[in-house]
């Protein structure tokens, strides 16, 4: 399965910090240059990726029910979603950064949550795909993931500068569950390894 | 040496390739999934050393002077970096406000300080034992340095607040914004396979002289 094209089927293997080849037949455990642990792969690679995106899919659902934040007017509370944000940006006619947010706060979280279990699927089912192009989209949804922040960040903002007596900006519960789901996919992005998916290719030498 | 440097292999797809180094401003690309392997910049080390410097310069006018301020109904307040992470401790989103602190304020400073330190040392050829540990370190922040997210949610946070309240811009915020230039140019100058080359040679001269 492994070909002779790849570094691991020549004895080799890739340090993961610092790109060194060291033979696998020298049995190191630490990198020569670099000192970093060892791997041929990814440890317990797909083990550890489900289990965060695992816990990633049942916080999300409470990141989208719940208020991420609350706009208080004289004593009057107003709870908003994050998909509630949304519609207030297209209500008020900012169609550009309503699309900005739509995309950084629900479609990449969504789409990297699909993309990271379809990764997971052909890994461990050993699907014979085109890899090239799933490791595209492997590398697109480790890219994008760290824009999720994106809403975080911008309450920060709101609740630092909008705190006057008459109106106030109240950050709620969903925050917490969003920044969580954006930091374990991020993780499970970063334990998944992508080289899984051409070491169960039949066919790799194209 | 155990083994040789004249071969590398893709981190994507773990290709064996022959280590055909491009010059600079030339790309390398892995021919079997695509991905950018290297793109060696011209005096990786002294251009990594200036920008630190410039960097950490940059990194206090950022976080000290007022970024945002904002008049409603006859108020008016102003915010930093630290005083959204205060404002988010205090309502009691501890967990969110420390993930705010990390990612757009110690990671950042961090990054910047771990790239001063390796650059200075590989500038003036000085061997530490802690370098590979710090060239590890920051590989792994890189990804956790969200200064350029931090500017969308400013935008962002903006065009929300433009219809309520009058906004001004502080010194803050274009300092905030040359960090951010700053740190690109950074993170896409430093050429990682050189940086590690020169620490192993810096290394063996060490081991020579002992």
């Amino acid at each position: 399965m492994r070909t002779k094209m790849n570094a691991l089927g020549q004895g080799l293997i890739r340090c993961h910090d610092c790109g060194y080849l060291v033979k696998t037949e020298m049995k190191m455990s630490s990198c020569p240059r670099c000192d970093g642990h060892l791997h041929a792969r990814n440890p317990h690679s797909l083990q550890r990726t489900t289990a965060l995106l695992l816990s990633s899919f049942l916080l999300y659902i409470p990141a989208n029910i719940f208020p991420i934040m609350m706009v208080n007017q004289f004593g009057a509370g107003e709870p908003h979603t994050i998909a509630g944000g949304i519609v207030d940006l297209i209500d008020s006619g900012m169609i550009p950064i309503a699309m900005l947010v739509l995309v950084a706060s629900i479609i990449v979280p969504a789409s990297k949550l699909i993309g990271i279990s379809l990764l997971l699927l052909c890994a461990h089912f050993r699907w014979q795909v085109n890899a090239r192009r799933w490791t595209t989209m492997y590398r697109l949804i480790a890219f994008v993931g760290r824009w999720s922040m994106l809403d975080i960040f911008m309450i920060s903002i709101l609740v630092d500068l909008v705190n006057f007596s008459g109106v106030q900006i109240i950050a709620g519960p969903a925050a917490t569950a969003f920044a969580a789901v954006v930091i374990l996919t991020m993780f499970a992005a970063e334990h998944f390894d992508p080289r899984l998916l051409w070491d169960n290719q039949q066919n790799s030498y194209e | 040496m155990n083994s040789s440097t004249a071969y590398h292999a893709c981190p994507e797809c773990d290709l064996l390739l022959k280590a055909a180094l491009p010059d600079a401003g030339e790309k390398a690309h892995c021919p079997r999934c695509g991905l950018l392997l290297a793109r060696p910049n011209k005096q990786s080390v002294e251009r990594t050393f200036a920008l630190s410097i410039a960097g950490i310069i940059l990194f206090f006018p950022a976080n000290l002077l007022p970024m945002l301020g904002i008049t409603m109904m006859g108020n008016a307040n102003t915010g930093t970096l630290f005083s959204g992470v205060l404002a988010l401790f205090n309502e009691g989103m501890e967990a969110v406000a420390v993930v705010v602190f990390l990612a757009s304020i110690l990671f950042p400073l961090v990054h910047i300080s771990l790239s001063l330190l390796i650059s200075w040392h590989l500038y003036f050829n000085r061997f530490n034992r802690y370098l590979a540990h710090w060239m590890r370190w920051m590989h792994h922040l890189d990804e956790w340095v969200m200064l350029e997210v931090y500017m969308l949610s400013i935008i962002v946070a903006c065009v929300k607040l433009m219809s309520i309240a009058q906004l001004k811009l502080g010194c803050g915020l274009y300092a905030f914004v040359a960090l951010i230039i700053i740190n690109t140019l950074l993170t896409s100058g430093l050429d990682e396979e050189l940086f590690w080359q020169r620490i192993q040679q810096l290394r063996t001269r060490k081991n020579n002289a002992n």
